[in-house]
């Protein structure tokens, strides 16, 4: 392949000094300054936390287990979530329920944030419409990395209730 | 010898092999429910129908014989209708709760149905509800509403386990599984039927709701809880045995095991291990590195000088591998050692599966220690005067209080061990061996049935098998053996010891070989002996 070469014009005395360019990124700075000062409109960086930004309503936040009527966990501990997680996150260990309408349920449901990629595939694989990512809510940043494995309890804390028909029960 | 043609391909077999035999050999897959090799045939799920010339109606695969002449069709438009209808019957009432139900992922019901159905339900009307968790017996609970009534249970225990205790009562969608009154599922065997039973209407309490199936990784093994040696399957998650199930071998235990061996695998895991090697490091007993305890070890039974004030016990849990390195150390730098055989005490026998020597491989290690030259007394004749070390092998002996104080008398007391009992605690110098799980070998049955033997779990970096520290203490005592592999140790025991003499390492899968059965080579091999290649496993 033929090599073509494009030679660059040479800045002349005046240019390579950048007086004018200096001076032209300052009245830019000082343009934005004054208007800034004046009108509090078009503002581009925001006053988090106080002013947050609007997500979209499909942001796959931080995990939350949905609630059936009665207030139980809807997960059955199927399993199929940490089947379909691709990091491997999702820890649960399954028990037997009293009621055996229910037969089974998740003794405890552990999400380690810091693995998680955030795929969605977790509330994809949820025949119970019981985990989801609609919280709306980012990670939050912890002093150790145990902070970040999230419980049952922190995970039904955003949890609200599901009406969906439960998978796996029979009408 | 009727001849016959199945889809078109022709077939001859013995006079009175069913349909789906035949069907079979020539490697038609035909859909099946009821049916059991190992039981007797009742037909009534009719997923096995198929369409001949014979009869006008379609025929049940699994009980009618092959005739002369005979065309058969497992693939006609009116037997792929047919099947569709008879899953469609057996869906009516189930809850298809596969999301929850232990089966899932090795169900028969839940293959047949996406092979061939895959139809949703058309029931109009509310499904039959029936007990969901319904106590049979002590390991077994069923799930009446998933149960597709094919009795494979109840003619297991009629059949195979040989006590009654399962019926179906009610009749039409109110059937369901139930013991007799008073009677609960608690035969010795009951453990298979939930291996057998097609769906998940059986399921073990120990396994129930532990792991999915599908997250377990499988690796064949042999029961070691009797001489009988089933073989079996052990699943694994996490480096965890979670279950084990028997494996088809019809030389050994066709289909079956006992739920003493099946559940077996508890104990290991209640069990504690050891810390890690031992030795007596300026007057107390500390933990040290392998190379060192194995030093430590050598310089203790080295210090003997005479061998016969050296006492060894040795255990029926070794694998045919470590008892020929076990030997080879005995013969070589401990030769006119005093030799125990431990292992043990008997315990419950039958007519069925279940053998009263409680321990794996006694048949194998007698057999190679006598090809060696070696006399080996039983534990119980025990006599520890004069013994001025000890050289243990194995945690499971029967020895009571007063054979340990035995030989808790005896100065230095060497013992490989997997767990800590009290051999580990009186230890001057301990090894931390493998269990069963942890180690690739063969075992030999009380009748000579040698079967392989493959790792189910990862052991911890310190523990080792009990030939590889039979192999050390040898080397380290002037007389060398080099093996890196068991493949190549038990070419040596299939060179040395007579019974064994023929077999192969891969001669042994899939059923095992008998003592004697393998076919010494014509003229023995006269080429020395290759290098050991540097394989990663460890013997």
């Amino acid at each position: 392949m033929a090599t073509v070469t494009v030679r660059r014009r040479e800045l002349d005395f005046w240019e390579k000094t950048y007086v004018k360019e200096v001076g032209r990124g300052l009245a830019i700075t000082f343009r934005q300054l004054t208007k800034n000062l004046l009108t509090r409109e078009d503002v581009a960086t925001r006053e988090y936390p106080e002013v947050r930004r609007k997500y979209p309503e499909r942001f796959r936040g931080r995990h939350r287990l949905m609630r059936r009527e009665d207030g139980t966990v809807r997960c059955v501990a199927c399993m199929l979530c940490s089947t379909a997680c691709p990091a491997n996150c999702i820890h649960i260990v399954a028990g037997e329920h009293d009621d055996d309408r229910v037969e089974k349920y998740p003794v405890s449901f552990e999400i380690d944030l810091l693995v998680c990629i955030y795929c969605g595939f977790c509330e994809e694989a949820c025949p119970c419409d019981a985990i989801r990512m609609d919280s709306g809510k980012h990670p939050l940043p912890s002093f150790t990395r145990d902070m970040q494995r999230i419980r049952k309890h922190q995970l039904l804390e955003e949890g609200g209730l599901s009406v969906a028909e439960q998978g796996g029960r029979s009408k | 010898m009727p001849t016959l043609k199945i889809d078109g391909r022709e077939v001859t077999v013995e006079r009175g092999t069913t349909i789906l035999d035949a069907a079979r050999k020539v490697g038609i897959d035909i859909p099946t429910f009821c049916y059991h090799p190992g039981l007797t045939k009742p037909a009534n799920c009719r997923m096995c129908l198929v369409d001949t010339n014979k009869a006008p109606k379609p025929t049940p695969a699994c009980y009618a014989e092959c005739m002369d002449d005979m065309e058969v069709s497992t693939q006609s438009p009116e037997i792929v209708k047919t099947r569709k209808a008879v899953l469609e019957f057996i869906l009516l009432n189930h809850p298809v709760d596969c999301p929850i139900c232990d089966q899932a992922g090795e169900c028969v019901l839940q293959d047949h149905y996406f092979k061939y159905s895959a139809t949703p339900s058309r029931l109009a009307h509310k499904k039959v509800h029936k007990p969901k968790v319904k106590r049979l017996g002590p390991d077994v609970v069923l799930d009446a509403e998933r149960c597709i009534l094919c009795t494979r249970c109840i003619r297991f225990c009629d059949e195979v386990a040989k006590e009654t205790q399962l019926e179906i009562v009610n009749r039409g969608e109110h059937s369901e599984i139930t013991t007799f009154p008073g009677k609960q599922l608690d035969n010795p065997y009951a453990g298979n039927t939930v291996d057998i039973c097609p769906v998940g209407a059986l399921t073990s309490v120990d396994f129930r709701f532990r792991t999915r199936v599908w997250m377990l990784q499988s690796s064949d093994g042999v029961c070691p809880e009797c001489s009988r040696g089933c073989k079996t399957r052990t699943d694994v998650f996490e480096n965890v045995p979670r279950r084990t199930k028997p494996l088809h071998n019809p030389r050994v235990n066709d289909w079956w095991m006992c739920d003493e061996g099946r559940l077996a695998y508890r104990d290991y895991q209640a069990l504690p291990r050891m810390e890690g090697p031992a030795a007596q490091v300026e007057g107390k007993r500390r933990v040290v590195t392998n190379v060192e305890a194995i030093e430590a070890a050598a310089l203790e039974l080295g210090a003997v000088a005479q061998r016969q004030k050296i006492g060894v016990v040795a255990t029926p849990w070794f694998t045919n591998e470590d008892a020929w390195l076990v030997a080879e150390l005995l013969r070589g730098p401990l030769a006119g050692a005093r030799i125990y055989l431990g292992g043990r005490a008997d315990g419950t026998a039958d007519e069925i599966l279940r053998m009263a020597d409680k321990n794996p491989n006694r048949a194998g290690v007698e057999a190679i220690f006598e090809a060696a030259g070696l006399k080996a007394a039983p534990l119980s004749a025990l006599d520890t005067a004069g013994l001025e070390a000890l050289l243990v092998f194995g945690d499971q002996h029967a020895l009571d209080e007063a054979g340990l104080e035995k030989l808790e008398r005896v100065p230095r007391r060497v013992v490989v061990s997997a767990f800590q009992t009290p051999l580990w605690k009186m230890a001057t110098t301990f090894l931390p061996a493998r269990t069963h799980f942890e180690k690739v070998g063969t075992f030999t049955n009380f009748e000579g049935m040698v079967q392989r033997l493959e790792q189910a779990v990862n052991a911890a970096a310190s523990c080792k098998s009990y030939g590889y520290y039979a192999m050390k203490l040898a080397e380290l005592m002037g007389h060398t053996i080099s093996f890196v592999r068991p493949e190549d140790v038990f070419a040596e025991v299939a060179r040395t010891v007579p019974g064994f003499a023929g077999m192969t390492w891969q001669g042994l899968a899939p059923y095992g070989m008998k003592l004697g059965e393998g076919v010494a080579p014509a003229e023995p091999p006269t080429l020395p002996q290759a290098a050991p290649p540097a394989a990663p496993t460890e013997a």
